[in-house]
């Protein structure tokens, strides 16, 4: 069941617009990872999520129905942990306390707010009762995180959780997120540049840039210069000599996107024709990775500046016999690139 | 300058001897203030928080009336409530001119604007996340505010002192809507107004000394507050 | 949190404590039914009210509270129906105060007279003249002279002093100051700037009390009839003011008028000097 359903959403701040989603679906109890570039939209779409405002046009569907901020649905199950460490300015204990003393819900707060400090790695007897301002920057966001999982929240959106902390507390804000899941089945959503968090935890990932949402990773995004070739396609120029053609964008477009899934792959020397071809690209594996189903693996490529990442079958890369650093070609028709 | 002199031993004998003028005066001048500062924080509070919260179409214009009328004189102040007040005026049936209520009315008037104006300015510096939080706990509306006005509490503070201090000093609002009638409506400051108009030099500075007594121990206790909230 | 609200109920307790004990040092009479005089700055600063209204509420269970500005004022006050019965001292304004119906039953409760008072040196020579004299040697001789200013009883004497001497108001002249304040505020300008004023011969005497070494101004002129300072008591109309407490009011004047008051008017002195002469007259 999807417990987040998104169409056509456009979000503004004012004449800007940051957000411009067709489509997301997220599944209960599944682990999201989103990335992009600072300013690309990801902390607005973790406050949409969060029902912290409403999109200035569309909705968002929780648990199948259109939702607003504040609504009944959302006030006690969907949290949002911010990437600055923020505390109120009381002590811990009253801190990780707060939300369950507006849900009424008061019984055995000394010992839930203890279970809930030990899952984020405080020792309850040192910790319950310091203040705000005797905490690092690592543990605030420990007992920031403590208060929203006290709750026992169904959607956990955590915005670069791991950013302005110290690697221990990285650790255990990993682990005790995962334990989240484990215990009552909580969706998490987290935007993170954290690579153990996208390679290990994730289920899915969503690519996020200038608001919009890229299927097939930020590697295969192109920017210019773009010039005109003598036989006249337009194209770009790497460094190693090697061209991109590119169709001829709308007006005031200037990013191209490559969709790898409709690229081929192949072992160099195959067709000796096709090396100079011009629309294919020549370049090495950098990564393999197995995703979590056990059947697909992300295979990164380096084309002069660019990382493509393709999803291949196991046994296509057995076949390949595909390992870092080896050689590969990748056909691809320039008619499959999109502008931006 | 020998009458600066004069006040201070003046000062201590008043209050030593339980003065009864100066003793009904200290208590007209508390009733008055206290009253008009517990009205002005009901009132105040939420106003200041609305205007600093929320974002809506005549904020700006709205926010520089309420920093003007941080600048009424208090004898303008005390003659419009005159004119309120009086018994042909439109409030004159309640009876408030020359009662201590009356005085707190004007009162009330000149510490409204102090304590929204800084209401809204500590809920305007509050930090972006706090609402982001209250919100990811649960808090609804209410809650929010609430919470937003307990976390900026020491600004709240800030605004009852200087609400508070700019009302137990102040003189035209005591003289025109009290009249300054002894035991009655003589507050601390209208009594040195009188004493210094007659001379009596050394009394005003006594009296002085009495109402700066009064403000430091007020202020004492606030700081005790300040440190353990 | 708990002991923030515990801080909180102390600070409180102990605030309305002290306004609690501070206030049984309040005058007794609270009551309503309470009478409210408007009078003149040189009545109260002479403390002939302190002195003389509590034989009046011993005598007729009423109380009195009364209020202390200038003429001007006090008929505005009596005007707006914000008083009950005024005790002033500007017969001409009186008079016309009860023609336009807000007061009525005027009577002339005491009298004392004004003088000119300046400095012991005496710079203009006036003393022992006549007031137009005076008032001539004071302008020719450019010597400060300070006015009330303030359309009180006292100034309207004063202006009309000028105008009897044939001279007209020294509005712009730099010699002439005017304080607009009351009498001892501007006894006391004048005594700074070494000049001269005229002042009621009963806010003089209190001047003279409260600088207890030698006070630094003295009366110079004095006795012409023209200086006459007469009181009078004049109750708002009920006609004019519903709420007035009218009857009241009357048995105020009365009694001002009456043996007692009038007695206790002549015995009030300071420095041994009778500050009021009592001239009610009896019908």
């Amino acid at each position: 069941m999807d417990i987040y359903q998104i169409q056509d959403i456009d979000h503004y701040y004012g004449d800007k617009q940051v957000l411009s989603i067709e489509d997301i679906s997220i599944p209960a109890a599944s682990i999201v990872g989103l990335i992009g570039p600072n300013g690309s939209g990801k902390s607005t779409l973790l406050k949409l999520l969060g029902f912290l405002e409403e999109p200035t046009y569309g909705a968002i569907s929780f648990k199948g129905k259109k939702t607003l901020p504040f609504s009944h649905e959302v006030r006690f199950t969907v949290t949002l942990l911010t990437q600055a460490p923020y505390l109120m300015r009381r002590s811990v204990f009253d801190n990780v306390v707060y939300g369950l003393k507006i849900r009424k819900d008061t019984k055995d707060l000394r010992s839930r707010v203890g279970r809930a400090l030990d899952l984020v790695g405080l020792d309850p007897e040192d910790f319950a009762k310091r203040k705000w301002y005797e905490l690092s920057g690592g543990e605030a966001q420990r007992v920031a995180l403590a208060a929203r999982l006290v709750l026992k929240p169904e959607v956990l959106l955590l915005d670069e959780p791991t950013a302005s902390v110290d690697a221990d507390s990285a650790r255990l804000i990993r682990k005790a997120s995962l334990q989240a899941r484990e215990e009552w089945g909580a969706t998490l959503v987290v935007a993170t540049h954290d690579w153990q968090w996208l390679y290990e935890t994730c289920d899915s990932v969503l690519h996020l840039l200038h608001g919009r949402l890229f299927k097939n990773g930020l590697g295969s995004a192109v920017y210019g210069p773009w010039k005109f070739g003598e036989e006249g396609f337009l194209h770009k120029e790497f460094e190693d000599g090697q061209v991109l053609v590119v169709p001829t964008p709308e007006e005031g477009k200037k990013l191209a996107i490559l969709d790898p899934s409709r690229m081929k792959i192949s072992l160099p020397g195959e067709d000796p024709l096709l090396k100079w071809k011009i629309d294919t690209l020549n370049g090495f594996v950098t990564r393999l990775f197995l995703e979590r189903n056990g059947d697909m693996v992300q295979v990164d490529i380096k084309v002069a500046v660019l990382v493509i990442t393709m999803r291949l079958a196991l046994d296509k890369v057995e076949e390949l016999k595909l390992y870092p650093g080896k050689k590969v070609s990748i056909a691809y028709d320039p008619r499959d690139i999109e502008w931006f | 300058m020998d009458f600066i002199q004069e006040g201070f031993f003046q000062a201590v004998a008043l209050l030593r001897n339980r003065d009864p003028a100066t003793y009904s005066a200290i208590s007209v001048t508390l009733r008055a203030s206290g009253m008009a500062m517990v009205v002005s924080l009901l009132l105040g509070l939420p106003l200041g928080y609305l205007l600093g919260y929320f974002d809506f179409r005549f904020k700006k214009q709205i926010r520089i009336v309420v920093d003007t009328l941080l600048s009424l004189p208090t004898v303008f102040i005390g003659l419009v409530v005159y004119a309120l007040l009086t018994r042909n005026g439109p409030l004159g049936e309640t009876g408030l001119l020359f009662t201590i209520p009356g005085i707190a009315v004007g009162q009330a008037i000149l510490a409204l604007p102090i304590v929204i104006a800084l209401t809204a300015t500590a809920v305007e510096a509050s930090d972006r996340n706090l609402r982001i939080t209250l919100m990811s706990l649960g808090a609804n509306r209410f809650q929010i505010a609430k919470s937003t006005l307990w976390e900026v509490r020491l600004g709240l503070l800030a605004a009852a002192v200087t609400a508070t201090g700019r009302v137990l000093t102040e003189v035209g609002i005591s003289l025109m809507v009290g009249g300054n009638i002894k035991w009655h409506t003589r507050t601390i400051t209208t009594a040195i107004a009188l004493e210094t108009s007659k001379g009596e030099f050394g009394m005003g500075i006594a009296l002085g000394l009495v109402l700066l007594l009064i403000a430091l121990t007020v202020n004492i206790s606030l700081a005790g507050l300040r440190r353990r909230i | 949190m708990k002991k923030t609200v515990f801080m909180l109920v102390c600070l409180t307790t102990v605030l309305h404590g002290s306004i609690f004990f501070s206030g049984k040092f309040v005058h007794a009479a609270e009551t309503g039914g309470e009478l409210l005089l408007a009078t003149t700055t040189s009545t109260d600063n002479t403390g002939l009210l302190d002195y003389l209204m509590p034989s009046f509420t011993v005598k007729t269970g009423i109380g009195i509270r009364w209020i202390a500005t200038g003429t001007g004022k006090a008929l505005k006050l009596g005007e707006n129906c914000d008083v009950d019965i005024l005790l002033v001292h500007a017969p001409q304004a009186e008079i016309d105060f009860v023609d336009q119906g807000f007061g009525v039953d005027r009577q002339q409760i005491m009298y004392n007279d004004f003088v000119l008072i300046g400095p012991t040196e005496d710079p203009a020579k006036i003393r022992g003249k006549g007031v137009s004299p005076a008032l001539q040697a004071i302008k020719s001789s450019n010597t400060v002279f300070v006015s009330r200013g303030d359309n009180s009883g006292t100034n309207k004497k004063e202006r009309l002093l000028w105008k009897l001497a044939d001279m007209p108001i020294p509005e712009q002249e730099t010699w002439y100051r005017q304080s607009g304040q009351g009498m001892l505020a501007t006894i006391n300008v004048a005594a700074e700037l070494k000049g001269y004023t005229m002042a009621d011969r009963g806010t003089y005497i209190k001047y003279e009390s409260i600088a207890e070494s030698k006070p630094a101004l003295v009366v110079l002129v004095e006795g012409d009839d023209v200086l006459l300072n007469q009181y009078s008591i004049i109750p708002i109309n009920l006609q004019h003011c519903a709420n007035v407490k009218y009857d009241k009011a009357q048995v105020l004047s009365s009694w001002m008028a009456g043996d007692e008051a009038q007695r206790l008017i002549g015995e009030f002195k300071l420095l041994g000097k009778q500050l009021f002469t009592p001239n009610a007259n009896r019908e």
